[in-house]
């Protein structure tokens, strides 16, 4: 095998050791696999780029899986793309599956890792120039589309709706950048709160406020009940095994479509494919009414999207020189450095390199998914943690998380605790949290692109007539509005006939 | 009268003291480390710049040299603080054009070019424009035609608003009376990438950044705003060639706050001169892929100053004179 004569012993030592900080990284709320690749980026100026690549890639794979750790156990998503995977995977560790729920989490999340890297291998290029085709006005649709889900996410549709508007009213507040069309002035405050509020609210400092500390505040409200320590069974009625699968399978390679497709275009975000694929298997499931109730379908379609992304994200990284994600952002800088320069040239001049960076991004998937494997039954014990002892651990590391999000601003810690407060008040007031975070994280580049659509092309029939993609988006879109719709009206037909007799 | 002449002694006593500490101090210059302030993060492409010269310049001006990375504004906070510095030769800078000849066009900057000592320059980024490949445009000529015939429709990208690539096109646009339409963008590879897929007809950006598409035939470089043709893109027209007296480069130099002592100063530039000759130096530089592009500190100045007037000019053509606050 000549492509693996880059293996070397430094080489698995880096590939574990990178794993299992990324999960490491992944699995603390506010801590993202961006960061753990950041923070580790010096340590590789001193390894050639072979070497430095393993490491990184494995920081990448771990950190993007380790997010459905508390997700599962304590409903706190430990990443932003694995927001979905609380939706049916702490009900799941409720009903006392949670060991199950984990390992039905990571055998998606290996899919998900290995179809990425496969179609990485196979059709970089080509992609690429799929990539490229979509402009401010396509980037607008597929974010509308993935706004749609608020519809079908919603408990109660009129709160829920309420909720996703107040979320992208929320994720306009700062300066409106004059690059991004805006005219350079701070929007939504007071002259006083310019110092702390010119960027906004930092997304990582909301969203682990919002599912964090308001359903800390909540437990805690509960108080201590009497057999505390045994809430919780960590396996319960059911066992895993691979049979769960059976009939998964279109959920699975959709998902991870899904996924690598949303890695690939430069500019929207993890969260969305994450938020994209649960949608579609909500939208297609046989019992969308049981999504959120804690079963294995939507855990399936969360955890595949999101390592999805990984194989997606590097495609216009290598074959155009654009990162498609934060995290293949930061990991420019470690070829610079090698000198080596990324872009169309790249894998035709560096084939080696590129050979390597696959071979390593599909060893880092499989070691993931052993070390998770082998740790499941380790972690999943943190949830029988008495919650008066877990719950302040927890609280202590969602403020460091806080606090590091954008390397040391305390500010951050103060938006973290408001929205802790906000989202305990709020969903006393019917507020709902999930469709809220949705309405945050792509509120911002849906007006980005709306207004940098218009400023280009200076129509708004342009959002209709710009390319066959858009037109197809706007058919999806369609679709995906129709079966909520559908979804709503039948289970609200259901809901008349429970109450009748 | 006693006291006119002891006040009188006193006085040129004072004064000798102050010539004899004065010549000392260029004597033993540089008695204490000397420090480079960078305006901007470690790891980018003026920071090692930096390094590299004081790396250099340590041998020849035979004392410690220092990189002190002071980012954010834009360069605007380390430049102030390099140009506010103590004028004894100890506190240097790097002086780019972005803080240099158009933060102050922006307002909100305690300092302006007449507060500059310019020692020399270190290197140009050449500024060029490249169009889609299946755009109709072809050269240089036909970008200018189609600009003429199609006021405020041509799309050119640029790397963000108010930076140095939109003022290379604005200027260009101004002297060339015609009106184009400049779309800012995240970033320079955020604008290319948008001209290849075709959302926007051209992009203004440097040779080093788009030469790898070119190659790759994604993009088409069709004009250079340099005095003559450059060797990467020999068929792109220069500005002048098409009758537009318009040139323009991004640069960066070595700066320090206006007073410093002359025999410092002398001294300074002296070991500058020698380090800009350094061949092992000159190595380094041309494999990180930086253009090195000497110049002495008087044709430094004309440079920057020139580039001032311009910028200060479209700036306000554009809107956004004074923009973040008062100009000093």
């Amino acid at each position: 095998m000549d492509a693996l004569s880059f293996f070397t012993p430094m080489t698995a030592v880096l590939i574990f050791a990178g794993v299992t900080v990324g999960i490491v990284f992944g699995a603390i709320p506010g801590m993202t696999a961006t960061m753990a690749v950041a923070v580790c980026l010096p340590m590789t100026y001193g390894l050639n780029i072979d070497n430095s690549l393993s490491l990184l890639l494995a920081l990448y794979v771990g950190g993007i899986s380790g997010g459905l750790v508390p997700a599962i156990l304590v409903n706190i998503p430990g990443t932003p793309s694995s927001i979905m995977t609380t939706m049916d995977g702490h009900p799941m560790a409720k009903k006392g599956e949670a060991e199950r729920a984990l390992k039905i989490g990571i055998v998606p999340s290996l899919f998900g890792g290995l179809f990425s890297a496969t179609v990485l291998f196979f059709f970089a290029p080509p992609l690429a120039d799929l990539a490229i085709k979509f402009s401010y006005v396509e980037k607008f649709l597929i974010i509308l589309f993935a706004l749609t889900i608020i519809a079908s996410l919603s408990k109660n549709l009129l709160t829920g709706i309420f909720s996703g508007v107040l979320g992208i009213w929320l994720s306009l507040v700062g300066t409106y950048d004059i690059n991004n069309g805006g005219n350079g002035e701070t929007r939504l405050m007071f002259g006083w709160m310019e110092g702390f509020l010119s960027d906004g609210f930092s997304l990582l400092s909301v969203l682990i406020g919002l599912f964090g500390l308001s359903v800390l505040l909540a437990e805690a409200e509960k108080g201590v009940p009497a057999e505390a320590t045994s809430q919780f069974k960590l396996s319960g009625a059911k066992t895993f095994s691979l049979s769960v699968f059976k009939g998964q399978i279109g959920n699975l390679i959709r998902s991870a479509s899904i996924g690598t497709f949303v890695g690939l275009l430069p500019g929207i975000g993890g969260s969305a494919a994450s938020v994209l694929a649960y949608t579609q298997q909500k939208n297609l499931s046989k019992a969308p009414e049981k999504m959120g109730t804690g079963v294995p379908e939507g855990v399936i379609a969360s955890e595949a999207s999101n390592n999805g992304l990984t194989g997606g994200a590097l495609i216009p990284l290598v074959s155009l020189g654009i990162p498609g994600d934060s995290t293949t952002a930061v990991m420019i800088g470690a070829f610079t450095l090698q000198g080596l320069q990324l872009g169309p040239l790249f894998i035709g001049e560096h084939l080696e390199t590129w050979d390597m960076m696959v071979i390593n991004l599909f060893l880092a998937n499989l070691v993931m998914f052993a070390i998770m494997f082998f740790a499941i039954r380790h972690i999943v014990k943190i949830i029988q943690v008495p919650k008066y002892l877990l719950y302040p651990v927890i609280v202590v590391m969602c403020t460091v998380g806080a606090y590091s999000a954008n390397s040391g601003i305390m500010f951050d810690v103060w938006t973290f605790l408001l929205f802790g407060l906000f989202g305990y008040f709020g969903q006393k007031m019917g507020l709902e949290v999930t469709p809220l975070i949705i309405g945050f994280i792509l509120g911002k580049d849906a007006e980005i692109y709306f207004v940098k659509s218009i400023e280009s092309y200076g129509s708004l029939w342009i959002f209709f007539t710009k390319s066959p993609i858009a037109m197809a988006l706007w058919g999806l879109i369609a679709v995906s509005l129709a079966y909520s719709i559908h979804n709503i009206r039948k289970a609200a037909r259901r809901g008349k006939q429970d109450a009748a007799p | 009268m006693k006291r006119l002449a002891s006040g009188l002694f006193a006085f040129a006593l004072s004064a000798a003291a102050l010539a004899a500490v004065a010549a000392a101090a260029a004597a033993d210059y540089p008695a204490r480390p000397v420090q480079i302030i960078v305006p901007y993060n470690a790891g980018g492409g003026t920071d090692l710049t930096a390094r590299l010269i004081a790396q250099t310049l340590e041998k020849y001006l035979g004392g410690t040299v220092l990189v002190r990375n002071q980012p954010g504004g834009g360069g605007g906070i380390g430049t102030s603080a390099a140009l506010h510095a103590r004028p004894d030769g100890y506190t240097l800078g790097t002086g780019s054009q972005g803080p240099l000849a158009m933060l102050p066009h922006y307002g909100g900057i305690d300092y302006t070019i007449q507060d500059v000592d310019f020692l020399a320059l270190i290197g140009r980024n050449l500024m060029v424009v490249a169009v889609n490949k299946n755009a109709p445009i072809k050269d240089g000529k036909a970008f200018l035609a189609y600009a003429e015939a199609h006021p405020g429709r041509l799309t050119v990208g640029n790397s963000g608003a108010g930076g140095a690539n939109q003022i290379a096109m604005e200027g260009f646009a101004m002297a060339a009376g015609v009106q184009v339409k400049s779309l800012p963008f995240g970033g320079s590879i955020a604008a290319i990438t948008a001209c290849i897929g075709g959302h926007i007809q051209a992009v203004v950006a440097h040779p080093a950044e788009l030469i790898d598409h070119v190659k790759a035939g994604n993009l088409r470089v069709v004009m250079v705003f340099e005095d003559e043709r450059i060797p990467a893109f020999p068929d792109a027209e220069t500005a002048k060639e098409l009758g537009v007296d318009f040139t323009w480069a991004a640069w960066k130099g070595l700066i320090a706050p206006k007073g410093l002592p002359a025999a410092v100063r002398a001294k300074l530039v002296a070991a500058l001169d020698k380090t800009f000759h350094d061949k092992a130096f000159l190595a380094k530089m041309t494999g990180m892929g930086e253009d090195v592009d000497y110049r002495r500190s008087a044709e430094f100045k004309r440079l920057a100053e020139r580039d001032a007037v311009v910028a200060g000019n479209v700036i306000r053509a554009i809107g956004l004179y004074g923009m973040n606050g008062k100009t000093k």
